[in-house]
């Protein structure tokens, strides 16, 4: 090879998806120079996905992005799964994890988002912090010296040196391969997603799905979804006025068989959308195929002790999101916790700067803070849907229910509920103040849901007023700064009772259950209170929501 | 969308731009011919001929690498098209 252009920066991060402009943007602030490499065309060109950010990942992860005014396409009250256990007669059982209203739609269980405009949109915000950003470039190799990685070698013919690397290249992992931090991963732990976009009036979105996901799970002879146990069922999502429709298998089968994907995704798509009832005779005369696409994820990684413990940082370099085997295994989310790893790994980065050490024994420190997130923790290992391949085995309804309930209905909370707990104590730890800006969070993006206001926090404000419910913000505002040394040793008080939060949910949820489930059909007495309440968000001026 | 992006009947809503080439390759001594590519290849970029798997065409290759990932004999190499190239879409 010619002798390349050389260039140097503090730190080069390898990908503009979900997770590297949080990185990338957390170095710049911190004044270092930094460079953030895209394959794609533009960001977000190559990011496939049907996508809920789950709420956790909007409440603990970047302050950037829970404060700022993100693209989104429809906030989401939870999930109604349909157990399918005769498509041809009707008989489908319905599971429910829904936030009721008038909690919900403003209190979300997570945000829907294309993936393209949400990446763009982090990048902005890089940029606008000093990043440089460079798309159309491939980092296919690293600079190695003494052992080191000291930058990245691009398609372009140019070597790149940096006094570290994030690398945030997605779950393939190409690079981290290459440079023999990681080998690639069995297929029994990837899934190939096959995914439709359909465009549908916003009107038939809200009439049909109103904020709440779809999921339809079966035993394999209904032949309406991938076998359970292999990967996962169908998911639907709803977004403005369009809705995503996924099913996904995993490439390998417990029988060490690769399945024929090519034939299978075609016969369920083909009996999902002619045979199962809501779809063909509700959905299926409003929608407009748009797109179809598909892409490989990582989900059971993290199942795996092995590959679990690969390492996710060498001398020089630090791995976040799917590229360190991230990729949550029961809502098989991947954002959230690329985003908590991309902010470590940026903190981990500007430390071992400042102590000149980027030395794989300094940067242990980003593997014990990312073993220690309890959100990371649970989403990585939870078993939930793992085991669904159970119910397969056993072909029970009751198991089949059971364990759609425990992983997708009110169950989730008898495993989630700990983690949650504790990284709330953690945030408030840190911020007694944060939960305003959590309240503020949901107020602002429902507002800018109902506005279609997204990255405008440049355009100049209303002259208007506060208004009454300004002044209650501003109200609480102050209650909370006066009260945060009270917040904060109530914290660290009930901090080593969190554990009890999942057992107590266990014990309670005979009770919380039906209580929810009351409060649902009680929704139309709750009509016009949340009609008001609406009303008042999204009439307000948006300043009050600012942090 | 793009200047002169190729578009597929099959996959509505994606577009191929630039000159991406030939980023998988089979290697012949390895392949034993099983066909496990060719299953969860949903773009059908793979054929066999003479017992052997043979890259067919990367038209409407969406860089999943499933086929890297399935085959047992470890005998697909697969890397990123060019910078800049290969699919795109506004819609994942």
């Amino acid at each position: 090879m010619a002798e390349l252009a050389e260039q140097e920066y503090d730190v080069v991060v390898v990908g503009a998806g979900f997770g590297g402009p949080v990185a990338a943007k957390k170095c710049a602030d911190a004044g270092l120079k930094t460079l953030m490499l895209e394959r794609g065309q533009s960001v977000g060109d190559k990011v496939i996905s049907g996508l809920t950010i789950p709420i956790y990942g909007f409440l603990f992860g970047p302050s950037f992005i829970r404060d700022g005014n993100p693209p989104i396409e429809r906030p989401v009250d939870g999930i109604r799964n349909y157990v399918i256990h005769d498509i041809d007669t009707g008989d489908i059982d319905i599971i429910e994890l829904r936030i009721p209203e008038p909690i919900s739609p403003i209190f979300a269980f997570g945000y829907n988002t294309y993936c393209k405009p949400f990446c763009e949109w982090e990048a902005e915000k890089a940029v606008e912090s000093g990043a440089e950003l460079r798309t159309s470039t491939t980092a296919i190799d690293v600079i190695k010296e003494d052992g080191f990685i000291r930058g990245v070698i691009t398609d372009r013919e140019e070597k790149i040196r940096s006094k570290i690397v994030i690398n945030c290249e997605g779950s393939q992992g190409l690079l981290a391969i290459r440079t023999g931090v990681r080998e690639r991963y069995p297929p029994e732990v990837i899934s190939l997603a096959d995914t439709y976009d359909y465009e549908i009036r916003k009107e038939d979105v809200d009439r049909i799905f109103g904020h709440t996901l779809r999921f339809c799970w079966g035993f394999d002879e209904q032949r309406i979804a991938p076998p359970l146990g292999h990967g996962n069922g169908l998911m639907v999502w709803p977004y403005r006025n369009s809705i995503h429709w996924m099913q996904d298998q995993c490439l390998r089968m417990d029988d060490g068989k690769a399945p024929n994907l090519r034939r299978l995704f075609d016969e369920y798509h083909e009996n999902i959308t002619t045979r199962l009832p809501w779809w063909s005779n509700e959905v299926a005369p409003h929608i407009k195929l748009r797109a179809k696409m598909f892409e490989g994820f990582e989900i059971f990684v993290g199942l795996d002790d092995r590959l679990r413990n690969m390492p996710n940082h060498t001398d020089g370099m630090i791995l976040a999101g799917d590229a360190a085997g991230l990729e949550s295994t029961v809502l098989c989310d991947g954002v959230p916790c690329a985003w908590f790893s991309a902010d470590i790994a940026a903190d981990v980065a500007i430390e071992a700067i400042k102590a000149k050490n980027t030395s794989a024994t300094f940067l242990k420190i980003y593997d014990r803070r990312i073993k220690a997130h309890p959100i990371i923790k649970w989403a990585t290992t939870c078993t939930a849907r793992w085991n669904l391949r159970k119910a397969q085995e056993s072909h029970d309804r009751s198991e089949l229910r059971a364990r759609v309930h425990y992983g997708f209905g009110f169950g989730l909370l008898t495993h989630a509920s700990t983690p949650l707990v504790k990284s709330s104590f953690n945030s408030m730890k840190k911020d007694p103040t944060i939960t305003i800006k959590w309240l503020k969070m949901f107020l602002r993006y429902y507002y800018n849901w109902e506005h279609e206001r997204f990255g405008q926090e440049e355009l100049p404000r209303q002259p208007r007023g506060r208004g009454l419910f300004g002044l209650a913000l501003v109200f609480l505002d102050s209650l909370s700064r006066l009260l945060s040394p009270l917040t904060r040793a109530m914290v660290i008080v009930l901090t080593p009772l969190t554990g009890a939060a999942n057992p107590l949910v266990k014990v309670l949820g005979p009770l919380i259950e039906p209580l929810i489930e009351a409060i649902k059909r009680m929704a139309p007495l709750f009509k016009s209170l949340l009609t008001m309440m609406i009303s008042s968000i999204i009439r307000a001026n948006p300043a009050i929501y600012d942090v | 969308m793009t200047d002169k992006a190729r578009m597929s009947n099959r996959y509505p809503g994606v577009e191929w731009i630039g000159e991406a080439g030939v980023f998988i390759h089979v290697d012949v001594e390895k392949c034993t011919g099983c066909g496990d590519c060719l299953k969860v290849c949903l773009a059908d970029c793979f054929e066999i001929e003479n017992k052997k798997a043979k890259i067919k065409t990367l038209d409407e290759c969406m860089e999943c690498a499933s086929c890297w990932y399935i085959c047992p004999q470890e005998a697909i190499y697969f890397s990123w098209p060019q910078g800049g190239t290969g699919y795109r879409s506004d819609w994942g």
